[in-house]
């Protein structure tokens, strides 16, 4: 006789129950339902490329043991990509997105808790049911991963064309057309009457209909142009565009949007599009003679972010890009020095601190460098270093990475030392960590060799990990400066904005949200003697180190990802809209969606600094 | 298969109106059935020592694999009542003297086992092993072998192994050295029943591979 199917599994599964706690959100369940919730569990096992839907697969929750399933809707559309401990629920999907298909994009062992059981344990647990009515994690971390195809041909129009327009009047002889088309360095000019576009007038039309005519200087430019042009609107795609003008044979394009004449786009704008390609800007920098070649060179970077975000390249992998250029920059510095200053005396390493060791850079990052120089410097070698560091930290302001306005600069003594005395520094801030000093100096313990002797900066990463990890009051200090800030969120999670001042109504994006996440990463990653400098990096670290649980780990990267995005989405609307870069953003610009999902990332940071303040502050009040 | 027949024929008379014979009635399924309608008992057994002469059976585990997947609600792990002390070996399996005391006699284990295998395919990773100590309990009760058709994942896959020419290094048929190449997770710890359901796993893997675009039928186990 076959017995009856036990009510909860045997102590022997426990490793089972051990791995669902740590998926959100069966560590919501107690002791006897999560047993009850192995005891119902079916396991299946998919080869990469199965695909299912809810009509072809048992219905449950499916969380994914090993391997990693992609979830598309009936367009094909990528909305979620999950791996181990991640959950989904292919019927529970449908509502929201149509159709949606699971594809095996590794080979991956499920575990399915067949529909009838996963409605009881939501009807018995209300954490449980309200971690799938509210699909709060879930619902962040598909925002986080969210990533259309990049494709730079796809763009619109409207992200490449020039907005720097010349318009001229009909009746504007052809000689003031040309200079002023000379002395705004641009090859075509618009004619209008009133806000009407009626005319375009290229070099080309200069010395085909003007010049070679042979037609007096004072002849009117409406005699010569290309009367109502063809236009283009904005929303046009850049295949398109590049499509119709090959069509046409034409070189420049009116670019129209909203019924209004906007911008210009010409073909070599379009060859230009294939260039933004950040691998080959990062080579022009490498080429560069002299500081004003730098500095032209990166005067594009604002416009480049544009197009990269449009295009869809995801919050790290820009901020990789951008920190990837501002190395670029630095390195190039340093070489002009040395064909300036001669070879360095002995050898030192440039380290980046803060943002760009993290690999973090966002626009309108400031510097943060010093000089880590080997013991073997003497005095008179130092003025060396001193003239090295100005031209470098000068050049670098006017590439516009502004002078540090806390001084952390290889430009001043404190942060241009020998590695002794360097040490020495390290020693003695974590020894007696008053809070002001913990602030000042949080930011050296994410440091980055750049150029030089690599060996130096890890060599005084050892002596600093060495130092902070045993020392509980220093990380206390630290854990004070990591708990200062909180989330912006008030009771019943209503965004806190300021109420006053030139940032009325809005919130910090890079204070409030950024830099508690790096602080409290950074705080982990110190007390377990975590090499890692950047923040994923970090985390990924801390789970696997098992210093965090998984989804801690997870939760803190998605939240950080989600707030980098906003404050890039936020950052390139401003540069389209010609403004300054800012991290202050009105909540009330956002979609109800995006809303939701801040609120969400912020929910986390505040958990996360609760985790804090028990784990490092427990008696310190 | 025919020779399992075969074989069972030379002891019914001995197993006749047993627990045995009712498991050996239940047929066994024709070798072209697809793998997904056919119900496998996948086992471990611990004991303490590799050999049936030194050693004796102390606990086992197993799972119900069914329609292509495990339903965990089958799992069954059982201690056995030691015969002698443990000893030593306990280092090895985490098997108790005290715990061991506790467990049930080989008969009620024999019953309870032979009601979940009835109409089923056994499945050991290295069967060898455990069918020796299985038999040795047959051979107790009722003085004949077990004799139920046996799935061994450990062959199958040096069949996979040997088949894509690979050099089979020694321990590369290990359990969880098997379980790597499918991407299956690692298991910290061990007992009968973990261990039955790593193999179980493994099983689904195996089987999953290859059938991936086509059907699957039994004889491809053997």
């Amino acid at each position: 006789m076959e017995s009856s199917d036990l009510d909860y599994a045997s102590p022997e599964l426990a490793t089972i129950a051990e791995f669902l706690q740590q998926s959100l959100p069966f560590n919501e369940l107690s002791d006897p339902l999560l047993r009850r919730a192995v005891g119902k569990t079916v396991i299946h096992y998919h080869c990469r490329g199965d695909r299912f839907s809810k009509d072809s697969a048992e219905m449950g929750l499916r969380i994914v043991r090993s391997g990693a399933v992609e979830i598309r809707d009936d367009k094909n559309k990528l909305l979620d990509r999950l791996g181990e401990g991640e959950s989904f629920h292919i019927g529970g999907l449908n509502a929201e997105n149509g159709n949606v298909q699971a594809i095996v994009i590794e080979d991956a062992l499920l575990y399915l808790l067949p529909d009838q059981h996963y409605y009881k344990l939501r009807e018995e647990n209300r954490q449980f049911d309200r971690y799938f009515s509210g699909q709060r994690s879930r619902r962040l971390r598909r925002a986080a991963r969210y990533e259309p195809i990049p494709n730079s041909m796809m763009r619109e129009v409207s992200s490449l064309m020039s907005t720097d327009l010349l318009t001229v009047a009909p009746a504007l002889d052809v000689r003031a057309v040309a200079a002023a088309m000379t002395k705004r360095r641009v090859s075509s000019a618009f004619v209008v009457e009133g806000e009407e576009l009626v005319g375009i007038v290229t070099d080309r039309d200069l010395r085909v209909r003007f010049v070679a005519q042979g037609l007096p200087p004072d002849t009117a430019v409406q005699d010569i142009m290309s009367r109502n042009p063809e236009h283009i609107e904005g929303s046009h795609t850049l295949f398109a565009t590049t499509l119709l003008m090959t069509q046409r044979g034409y070189h420049h394009f009116p670019v129209m949007c909203d019924g209004k004449l906007s911008g210009v786009v010409t073909t070599s704008d379009l060859i230009l599009a294939k260039q933004d390609d950040p691998v080959y800007l990062v080579q022009h920098i490498s080429r560069q003679g002299d500081v004003q070649g730098l500095v032209e060179v990166v005067s594009g970077m604002p416009m480049l972010l544009v197009q990269w975000v449009k295009s869809g390249i995801r919050a790290q992998q820009v901020s990789q890009i951008l920190t990837a250029i501002s190395d670029a920059i630095t390195v190039r510095l340093i070489q002009l020095a040395e064909q300036k200053l001669g070879p360095a005396p002995v050898p030192y390493c440039w380290t980046g601190f803060g943002s760009q060791a993290r690999g973090e850079q966002l626009l309108g990052a400031d510097q943060d460098n010093g000089l880590i120089i080997s013991d073997e410097m003497r005095s008179e070698h130092r003025p060396w270093f001193s003239a090295m560091a100005s031209f470098v930290c000068d050049g670098l302001n006017a590439c516009g990475y502004v002078y540090c306005p806390g001084d952390i600069m290889a430009t001043t003594e404190q942060w241009c030392q020998s590695l002794g005395e360097w040490q020495d520094t390290v020693r003695r801030w974590t020894v007696s960590p008053t809070p002001d000093a913990v602030m000042r100096v949080s930011i050296f313990f994410d440091l980055r060799a750049i150029h030089g002797d690599a060996s130096l900066c890890k060599r005084l990463q050892e002596v600093m990990l060495e130092q902070a990890s045993a020392n509980t009051i220093f990380l206390a200090a630290l854990a004070a400066n990591a708990l200062d800030t909180k989330p912006p969120l008030g009771i019943f999670r209503r965004f806190v904005v300021d109420r006053n001042g030139e940032h009325r109504d809005s919130l910090d994006l890079k204070k409030r949200g950024v830099l508690p996440v790096t602080e409290i990463v950074r705080l982990h990653a110190l007390a377990h003697k975590i090499t890692a400098v950047n923040t994923d990096e970090r985390l990924q670290a801390l789970a696997k180190t098992g210093h965090m649980s998984i989804t801690d780990s997870r939760n803190l990267a998605d939240a950080l990802h989600f707030i980098q995005r906003q404050r890039i989405e936020y950052q390139t609307e401003q540069i389209s809209r010609g403004e300054a870069v800012s991290n202050f953003l009105n909540p009330r610009s956002l979609s109800k969606m995006a809303k939701e999902q801040l609120r969400d990332a912020f929910t986390i940071i505040d958990e996360s600094q609760s985790a804090v303040k028990q784990a490092f502050r427990q008696g310190m009040g | 298969m025919l020779s399992l027949a075969l074989r069972r024929l030379w002891y019914a008379r001995k197993v006749a109106g047993s627990a045995l014979q009712q498991a050996w009635e239940s047929g066994i399924s024709p070798a072209g059935t697809d793998w997904r309608e056919v119900s496998f008992l996948v086992c471990d057994a611990e004991m303490s020592a590799l050999d049936t002469s030194e050693g004796e059976l102390l606990s086992l585990g197993w799972v119900v694999v069914e329609r292509g997947a495990i339903a965990l609600a089958s799992a069954r792990h059982y201690l056995l009542k030691a015969r002698h002390s443990v000893g030593q070996s306990a280092t090895i399996h985490q098997l108790r003297d005290c715990e061991l005391r506790e467990g049930i006699s080989e008969d009620e284990l024999l019953e309870l086992f032979l009601a979940a295998a009835t109409g089923k395919i056994l499945v050991f990773h290295n069967a060898s092993l455990d069918t020796a100590f299985l038999n040795q309990l047959t051979y107790r009760a009722f003085a004949a072998p077990l004799l139920m058709p046996t799935v061994d994942t450990l062959l199958l896959e040096e069949k996979v192994l040997r088949r894509s020419d690979t050099v089979i290094k020694p321990g590369d048929l290990r359990l969880q050295a098997c379980r790597d190449r499918y991407n299956l997770p690692i298991y910290r710890a061990h007992n009968a029943l973990l261990d039955a359901l790593a193999t179980a796993e493994l099983l689904l893997a195996q089987a999953g591979h290859r059938s991936a675009k086509e059907r699957f039928p039994l004889r491809n186990f053997f």
